[in-house]
């Protein structure tokens, strides 16, 4: 019986996940099919991470010299092709520039996240294929990384800008009918970036229900409103249409009880989370069950967070469906402590 | 590493749908299903057949010929030349077709306006119509923008609900008629949007320094809203590509303004019994909006109501010094323009309130030698010369 | 005002939607009515008051109406608030089906056909109010099966719309005899309609519960309507 696990995936999850099991002595590969680890907020140009503000390019170093200082065998650009056998042997074929290769494993940690939803899907009008200055939350990001807000049709800073939440979650009409848990945080935070770095902009988010829980509360949401006056209008917007040289947004101003229609300067689409086409290839490829979203179903919630329908194979991160940094951290570790336990001692406990 | 603006506008030239839209099920199948258990018979759409893409990738069939006109009320009553030059296209470009006198409104009206019917009544004549098309051979092509839309409705509504289904087939026995459900429903608009490229192979008008905006209608791609076309070349595949696939293969330049999804104001009771809302909405919220921002030749629609508010709402707002003054025409009339048709004696813009003289004028056509044309013919019926005008007179 | 109703303490309060003259059991055999259509349940989930539907109704910008209102008010069962749009605001809905981009799948539009519906129904004096100076279109459409007939431009019916309502009125007969299409030369209808599928429209209307439905908003109408319709039936050998 092979000792070694394998992780899928090097983002946040992943690295948390094999650093874990490398920590505890456990022999581990860390399979990414990109040409560096980090995942999405590094391939996305994330900025400042929620809610400590912390770069993303530094905290995601930091895990990534965490796997490769515990000894992490690390394979770039390669990925999983097939997978034969059962727990406790499994032989994952990955594939990569230097050919095929058969992994021989005890247990495989699921990692491959999401990627955000494509607001061309979106039932409401938003433009973001239409408008160069209708962006979504990643492509802000980027920028606010590059210290460098402009507007893109202008090159020159916004005096106006808005959020948009729930673009592709909580809809009934588009099938993702979660609440994608992040964006009111994230757009929170970005909203301060840019109060902070082009201080003659307002902001505005337009939303249904603000959602951050915990301490992210008084962590973002109050600073966000009382040292960066940020505006919150409650009630989303329908529209994005061109005026003149600006953008026209349409939406009701449900404190108020009336439509309302204003112009901005950029649009920015909070978009959710949708699994990844890597979430998807391994639930087909390793025959773990999905949820009807397509993100990895979990075989015993709540309590267990990381076990999938198939023995032996484990998930964490946002392959599972929403998380934050928090839940890609705490699931990592989960997942890793419960595939070692599993090849260490059988058989599972059940909870 | 810094995203340059570029690589940003870049990444945002195409969209691409993919495959994991779960709204991409295709509805046909319910319909087949229901024919293999028996609840109807599904009126194929008659070869050949142009297929279109709709919102969410689905695959729509429209005829290209043996199709049944589902006349519109108020084209047919207030703007004859709307429905006149739809027949006329499709005549020119050689495809036969059935104008029944065995057809009914959709009655709408009594649904929409005045909620003086119910859902049996609605789809017990949507059915009616289907059927009697059946029995012709011919297949539905749908005129107006509302009766399209609500036809849509009541499919949903009989595919979802047996007893519904049920309540119209004893109805249907009663009247002899059959249980029929087309397998397309069509609007004309998107048969002029699948033959666009024929229509522009026998333009004969220059329609270059032509400005048009467009409006959609409500009904069409709002309800059901799957069900519409869409197409990666207009719009980039985000907003509705009728009517305006027709105004760029014809030449004419195609403006934006900021009110597109608005609707035009019709409101249906509205415009007959609170008349102040639908000229109020219709000026301050389109054609002012239009003027302004895009300053366009003519309007162009696909739907009666929409036609009928945009053209009529103009006069009494002009008398409150309002910024209108525009002609509105569908897209059939504007098409046939194109190919050559005559003003009065096919589009039949006398019975339009915008002045359309000037558009006429930029196409090139000599509209007072057209009018005495016009009133040369009128003299013929008036004479007792001939009964009526017919398809020889017009050319 | 705080003054609770025993039923229920959210209900909006009687005194202020007003109709405190009609009893309860009244409001709550309406909104029963409304909630055992057919249509209901694929017009209605739940309401998170984002707004959507505010934002795109073109009613909502001219009139206090508001679609997201009318839903919720559907969704919280507020049977005295329900009863008051009833009355009030379910007519100022302009049916375009803007509100169909609601994120939960609501139809606001669909609840307001309904709620109409039943207004008819019941005769409510909203519903007679709304359809007075309307039995002519009614009449129009149920026993010619066209509506909006070239007869109907008038110049006094439509002096808003322009000089060439008068053009068209007085050279009426001429002007549809120059049209192209052979079902177009009619002027009291919008084409020219089969008696036959006219005696299979009549049928579907009593079939139905169409033609009663009338008799509730205007007995007069409701009455030539039925005499009509029975005596062309009749005529043609028809029992109903």
């Amino acid at each position: 019986m092979p000792e070694t696990i394998a992780v899928i995936g090097g983002g946040p999850a992943g690295l948390e996940a094999a650093r874990s099991v490398a920590d505890l002595g456990g022999p581990v590969v860390l399979i990414e099919k990109e040409s560096f680890l980090g995942g999405t907020p590094i391939r996305e140009n994330y900025a400042a991470l929620t809610p400590n503000m912390e770069s993303a390019e530094v905290a995601m170093g930091r895990l990534v010299d965490g796997v490769n200082a515990a000894g992490v065998e690390v394979l770039l650009e390669h990925e999983v092709t097939a997978c034969e056998g059962e727990a406790p042997d499994f032989r994952l074929t990955v594939k990569g520039a230097s050919g095929e290769r058969v992994i021989e494993c005890g247990g495989i940690i699921v990692a491959t996240g999401f990627e955000h939803f494509d607001p061309g899907r979106e039932t409401q009008m938003y433009g973001y294929y239409e408008h160069p200055d209708v962006l979504a939350l990643q492509d802000l990001e980027a920028m606010l990384k590059d210290h460098n807000v402009v507007r893109p049709s202008t090159g020159l800073p916004p005096e106006r800008i808005c959020f948009v939440q729930c673009v592709g979650s909580r809809d009934r009409q588009i099938g993702n009918e979660y609440c994608s848990k992040v964006c009111c945080g994230v757009a929170s935070k970005e909203a301060i970036e840019v109060r902070q770095q082009v201080p003659g902009c307002q902001v505005f988010i337009f939303y249904i229900d603000m959602r951050m829980y915990g301490y992210w509360e008084n962590q973002i949401y109050w600073p966000a409103q009382e040292e960066h006056h940020v505006q919150y209008v409650k009630g989303i917007i329908t529209e994005v249409l061109k005026k003149g040289d600006k953008l026209l947004v349409r939406g009701e101003d449900t404190t108020m009880g009336r439509p309302m229609e204003v112009t901005m300067d950029m649009v920015i689409l909070s978009v959710g989370m949708e699994p990844s086409a890597g979430t998807r290839a391994m639930s087909r490829i390793l025959g773990i069950e999905p949820n009807k979203y397509g993100f990895i179903e979990v075989s015993n919630p709540p309590l267990d967070t990381v076990s999938t329908s198939r023995r032996g194979i484990w998930a964490c991160g946002a392959s599972l469906g929403p998380a934050d940094l928090e839940d890609c951290a705490s699931s990592g570790g989960a997942a890793a402590m419960k595939a070692l336990a599993f090849l260490r001692r059988k058989p599972v406990p059940v909870n | 590493m810094p995203i340059p603006v570029d690589a940003l506008l870049k990444k945002k030239e195409h969209f691409d749908r993919g495959e994991h839209d779960p709204r991409s099920e295709d509805f046909h199948h319910e319909l087949f299903k229901l024919e293999e258990q028996g609840e109807w018979i599904v009126h194929r759409a008659p070869d050949p057949i142009v297929p279109v893409e709709t919102k969410y990738g689905v695959i729509k069939k429209i005829p290209k010929a043996h199709l049944w006109h589902h006349k519109s009320c108020g084209q047919c009553g207030h703007i004859p030349g709307y429905s006149t030059s739809i027949f006329w296209v499709m005549r020119k470009l050689g495809y036969d077709y059935n104008d029944p006198r065995d057809q009914t409104s959709c009655t709408a009206w009594n649904y929409y306006a005045s909620a003086t019917s119910n859902a049996a009544a609605q789809a017990a004549v949507a059915m009616r119509n289907f059927a009697a098309a059946y029995e012709t051979g011919y297949f539905p092509l749908i005129h107006c923008g509302t009766s399209y839309g609500h036809y849509k409705e009541v499919r949903e509504e009989l595919m979802h609900h047996p007893e519904l289904r049920a309540q119209v087939r004893e109805i249907m026995g009663k009247l002899g008629k059959q249980m029929v459900m087309p397998e397309e429903i069509v609007h004309y608009s998107e048969w002029f949007y699948a033959m666009r490229h024929e229509i522009a192979a026998q333009q004969v008008r220059d329609f270059s320094g032509i400005a048009a905006t467009v409006h959609p209608a409500c009904h069409y791609y709002k309800l059901v809203e799957g069900d519409a076309i869409y197409d990666p070349d207009v719009y980039g595949g985000q907003r509705t590509a009728i009517v305006t696939g027709v105004a760029e293969a014809l030449g004419a330049e195609v403006r934006n303004y900021s009110t597109w999804f608005d609707c035009c104001g019709f409101g249906f009771r509205h415009i007959l019994v609170q008349r102040d809302f639908t000229r109020s909405f219709a000026t301050l919220r389109k054609i002012e909006r239009m003027k302004e921002e895009a300053d366009p030749d003519v309007v162009l629609t696909h739907d009666t109501g929409c036609v009928t508010t945009l053209d009529k709402s103009q006069f009494a707002a002009m008398a409150h010094g309002r910024n209108v003054g525009v002609p509105v025409m569908s897209e059939a009339q504007f098409a046939a323009l194109a190919m050559g048709a005559h003003p009065y004696k096919v589009c039949q813009l006398h019975w339009h309130s915008a002045d359309y003289r000037p558009l006429l004028e930029k196409m090139g056509i000599d509209w007072e030698a057209a009018w005495a044309e016009f009133q040369q013919d009128l003299k013929r019926l008036e004479s007792g010369e001939k009964q009526y005008l017919t398809w020889e007179d017009v050319g | 005002m705080t003054v609770t109703d025993e039923r229920s303490a959210f209900y909006k309060n009687t005194k202020v939607a007003g109709f405190d003259d009609v009893p309860f059991e009244e409001k709550e055999r309406l909104f029963g009515l409304v909630k055992a259509d057919m249509r209901f349940p694929d017009y209605l989930y739940g309401c998170y008051e984002c707004g959507i539907c505010v934002a795109a109704c073109p009613s909502a910008r001219f009139y206090d109406f508001s679609p997201r209102r009318i839903a919720q008010a559907a969704a919280r069962e507020d049977i005295e608030l329900i009863y008051q749009q009833m009355q009030e605001d379910v007519w100022e809905c302009s049916q375009c089906f803007s509100c169909v981009r609601c994120p939960r799948g609501n139809n606001p539009g669909g609840i307001i056909t309904i709620l109409r519906e039943v207004a008819v129904n019941n005769g409510l004096a909203s519903a007679r109010e709304a359809l007075e100076g309307y039995s002519r279109i009614i009449y129009k459409i149920m026993s010619t099966g066209t509506q909006v007939s070239p007869d109907m431009l008038q110049p006094d019916a439509f002096p808003d719309w322009g000089p060439e309502v008068k053009d068209v009125s007085d050279n009426l007969d001429m002007w549809r005899r120059a049209l192209p299409p052979e079902t177009l030369h009619t002027t009291s209808t919008g084409w020219d309609v089969d008696e036959k599928t006219l005696l299979e429209l009549y049928l579907i209307w009593f079939h139905t519960g169409a033609l009663d439905m009338i008799s509730e908003v205007d007995e007069g109408l409701h009455m030539i309507l039925q005499e009509v319709m029975e005596e062309r039936l009749e005529d043609a050998g028809i029992e109903v």
